[in-house]
């Protein structure tokens, strides 16, 4: 077991032998140097000067199940409800770039997520839905560079150019081998995909932000907020580099990536990371990158809310804590925000569940007058001394992952897995020693529990449906003009060249998913894990 | 050690869901409660994990699902668990299982169910409860089914075994005794250098070949619980999965010098069983791993690209007792380098092969050697 990072002490940020925070503690804080305005270098107090003055952050809240059909219902539903963004969830199998009638797929179709195989899918993800309209996000990532071209695809159909079409693709395959676990080929050839795509996006999609770097599920996995704070960034640095080595010009491809943040119970901790996260961002951009362009320099993000903290037990009491982290993200300064549901724990949100989650951030919005100005707690002894405190955390964990030759190299050694399970570890152990309480579980627990919350049901219909509808496409489809797409495919990574063209040729030919992926694994191999303990 | 048997319970994870937070940290809270945990990874089916039960002989078989897919995974594992002969064998659920699924769910043969929230040492204890209503089966059960090509009878011989139960006068029935004539191959290399992987592909190749083939993988057990985190089976469990593929993963234990208690027995009981090649993977410790030598027939030791330094420090031990080298992860910088260090180290006498840890190149190779020997 290697050793754990010196800096990842497991208590929470806000215990301290002091009952308040003053002056003292912040002796040699320069507020000119390390705050300054909001909207100005180095952002710690927003990425804009007026902030939720002048524009309420994006209400987006994560959706997708079944068939197309049926999210494409539910996205028409919460446009209809002031919703102002879509953000779409795949399926399992598609998330692992496998088709819906792969042995694998069996019992998993549209279960998490819609099920999106081929083009056809895609097509009616999105109908009646004008795309150069709507701002979409896609949580996607091993074949994100995939599902990018079939959304190019769709679009094209609608009338619509690639530089018009505004959205986010997760695509952050790094964390995908810190935590979630959904790669397909080894890192090297996986974070070439990403760097095709922000090349692609970079040249034809100037609104297209092209990676979500993704704190989200490292924190989920069990990493500690410093460590959240500090891996994401790295990632981040990585994808900079990369795409530099590409040949890209900085100021052209960094105003396109931004990231994604975990909110955590620990209110006062979560807003000062999302603080630390713009001040180091800004720092690394303009010092160790040379990003003259001042939207190279910004870290904008979206935030969810913490769905690892949400309890099967007393259910209704995750809508209060879905309200206090987004809380904790607003004042944190957040771009975007998605609330969780709070039957999520148990099933896939019902529609009354996810309105209550979205009416959650409008009463924040429109109640409390929280908006009303720029980042409030600014200046406040305790919410400084915890950012300069996560700053300091996060650059500790930097040096490590230098020393070890960079984010691949530490992946290799199996240093990101081994932290973040260590950290789970330590807090399981936190909560069921009782110094970490949770209500309705650990404390004010009910004799009798009541579980009648009504849960969304996915049916084998859906699946079977989906099967039949993909076996039909693979015999109607023109086979050699299928064949020759694949071909082309392949040959175009063996090539080392960017494959994206490849995979919007492909797409217009009806190839699939998983048959898209399999020919790009003849070439870059697949991967199994790397160290586990 | 004397006849102590630690609990054995596999964790498995079934389908495409990538979430392990909660099956890691079991795996680490019953490693400090002294079990041995065979964690198969990600991506299993319900087949390959009821093979890995009753290989590796667990006391518990746990599985987590996240993904809602628990009213079409659970029959199949009841199904698989049936054919393979282990019906006796309790399945935990763990994940998210809504409480309406249940009592559907123990009907189609879980014994516990444990959802997000649980408490680690209510599971610990339900799991030294279900445990101790374990049996063994008569002894000439085991050797009946041991002379009839029964695996499920040879992985509990093997627990017996051990669990230093004396085998001295088991003999399978004369006349159904197999050849025993298996060629043995230890593996050895230091952690990282990708053993476990490398004997997946290696495995899968000679299963191309018709070769029958088992494997021993030792992990360390900690020193003071006694528990065990074996995960070197999950490296090699990548194809479909297959009589003629025996993977048993063992705890090292008290035993010092990259094995586990009895290996050298273990090998000898699956060469006797019908096994063509048998591997032995060591801890990986390093220098001290030469006690191998005495339980194979031939040494691998497996070294990648930038280990220039430890070639060059270590022409004793391990470095001397090695029959075969192969320079693995060839894909990664510095390949040509290290090849040049390790030839100028043991000169020509030795074969040194070259295998990628992206593809199966250089494994052909290998493969040809073993089944010259056949």
């Amino acid at each position: 077991m290697s050793a754990k990072p010196t800096t990842n002490d497991s208590t929470p940020a806000n215990v301290d032998s002091n009952p308040f925070v003053g002056p003292q503690d912040l002796a040699n804080f320069d507020p000119e140097k390390s705050l300054a305005e909001p909207g100005q270098y180095p952002y710690t107090r927003g990425i804009h000067r007026e902030m939720y003055r002048k524009r309420t952050w994006t209400m987006r809240q994560f959706a997708g199940f079944g068939a197309a059909e049926e999210t494409n219902k539910r996205f028409k539903f919460l446009l209809s409800k002031g919703q102002t963004g879509l953000s779409t969830a795949f399926d399992l199998p598609t998330l692992m770039g496998r088709d819906s009638d792969d042995p694998l797929a069996l019992g998993e179709v549209g279960r998490c997520g819609v099920a999106v195989s081929s083009l056809d899918d895609m097509r009616r993800l999105y109908d009646g839905i004008d795309l150069s309209k709507v701002s979409t996000s896609m949580t996607i990532n091993a074949p994100a560079a995939i599902l990018l071209a079939f959304y190019i695809c769709v679009a094209e159909e609608q009338g619509h150019t690639p530089d018009q079409l505004r959205g986010t693709l997760q695509n952050d395959i790094l964390k995908e081998f810190h935590a979630q676990n959904e790669y397909i080929y080894p890192p090297r050839p996986s974070v070439k995909l990403v760097i095709d795509t922000i090349e692609y996006g970079t040249k034809h999609m100037p609104m297209w932000n092209t990676v979500s770097i993704s704190g989200y599920h490292i924190r989920e996995a069990g990493a500690t907020a410093a460590e959240e704070l500090a891996f994401t960034l790295a990632d981040g640095m990585e994808y900079v580099k990369l795409s530099i080595e590409r040949g890209l010009n900085v100021d052209d491809f960094a105003p396109r990536l931004s990231y994604f943040f975990d909110v955590h119970n620990n209110f006062f901790e979560e807003i000062a990371k999302l603080r630390a996260a713009r001040r180091i961002w800004s720092n690394v951009m303009k010092n160790r990158f040379n990003a003259k362009n001042d939207r190279s320099l910004i870290c904008r993000m979206h935030c969810q809310t913490a769905g690892v903290t949400l309890t099967e037990q007393q259910p209704m009491n995750n809508v209060v804590r879905v309200a206090y982290q987004a809380l904790a993200a607003v004042l944190g300064g957040t771009q975007s925000l998605h609330t969780n549901s709070m039957d999520e724990t148990l099933a896939l949100p019902t529609e009354g569940s996810v309105k209550l989650a979205l009416r959650t951030q409008q009463v924040i919005a429109n109640e409390t007058h929280v908006t009303e100005t720029v980042d409030p707690l600014g200046g406040s002894y305790f919410i400084e001394k915890l950012t300069n405190e996560m700053e300091a955390k996060a650059h500790a964990i930097f040096d490590q992952i230098d020393a070890m030759g960079g984010v691949l190299e530490a992946i290799d050694r199996g240093y990101f897995r081994r932290a973040i399970a260590e950290s789970a570890l330590q807090e399981n152990k936190r909560i069921e020693s009782g110094q970490q309480k949770i209500v309705g579980v650990t404390d004010f627990v009910d004799d009798e529990e009541d579980h009648q919350v009504d849960l969304l049901k996915i049916t084998q219909k859906t699946e079977d449906a989906q099967v039949a509808r993909l076996k039909a496409l693979k015999t109607n489809r023109d086979q050699q003009q299928h064949a020759d797409a694949l071909a082309n495919l392949k040959k175009t990574a063996v090539n080392d060249q960017n494959v994206m063209p490849a995979l919007i040729k492909a797409a217009k030919a009806d190839a699939t998913v998983g048959e898209l992926i399999e020919t790009m694994r003849e070439v870059y191999g697949s991967y199994d894990g790397g160290p586990e303990w | 050690m004397n006849n102590h048997k630690p609990i054995r319970i596999l964790l498995a994870k079934i389908g495409l869901d990538g979430h392990d937070r909660g099956v890691k940290v079991l795996a680490r809270i019953f490693r400090e409660a002294g079990f041995e945990v065979i964690y198969t990874g990600l991506w299993q089916t319900s087949e390959s994990t009821m093979y890995a039960a009753m290989q590796e002989d667990v006391d518990i078989i746990g599985v987590s699902l996240l993904s809602a897919a628990h009213m079409t995974v659970v029959p199949e594992l009841a199904k698989y668990r049936k054919k393979l002969g282990i019906e006796s064998t309790p399945i935990l659920l763990g994940g998210i299982i809504p409480a309406e699924d249940h009592d559907a769910v123990r009907k189609m043969g879980v014994t516990e169910i444990f959802n997000p929230g649980a408490n680690t040492a209510d599971i610990v204890e339900s799991i030294n409860n279900l445990a101790k209503n374990n049996t063994v089966p008569p002894r000439d059960t085991l050797l009946d089914g041991y002379a009839n090509a029964d695996q499920a009878a040879l992985a509990k011989i093997i627990t017996q075994m051990q669990a230093g139960e004396n085998l001295t006068d088991w003999q399978p029935p004369s006349g159904h005794v197999p050849a025993g004539n298996a060629t043995v191959i230890g593996i050895t290399g230091a952690p990282g250098v990708g053993k476990s992987s490398f004997i997946g592909k290696l495995g899968a190749e000679l299963r191309r070949r018709n070769l029958k083939v088992a494997v021993v993988a030792v992990d360390p057990s900690s020193p003071i619980t006694g528990g065990a985190l074996l995960g070197d089976r999950l490296r090699m469990m990548t194809g479909k999965p297959d009589e003629g593929f025996f993977i048993r993963s063992v705890a090292s234990g008290e035993v010092q010098g990259g094995l586990g208690p009895h290996c050298a027995d273990l090998v000898k009981l699956l060469s006797g069983f019908g096994f063509d090649v048998v591997f032995l993977e060591t801890v990986g410790a390093g220098q001290s791993d030469v006690t191998i030598r005495n339980a194979v027939d031939h040494t691998m030791l497996l070294l990648m690209p930038e280990s220039g330094d430890s070639i060059q420090y270590s022409k004793a031990g391990i470095m001397e007792i090695a029959t075969h080298f192969v320079l693995n992860k060839c894909d990664l910088d510095g390949a040509d380098k290290t090849h040049a260090q390790l030839l100028s180290a043991v000169g020509e006498d030795r074969p040194i092969y070259r295998t990628s840890s992206v593809n199966s190149e250089g494994v052909p190779a290998i493969a040809d050697w073993i089944t010259s020997l056949r």
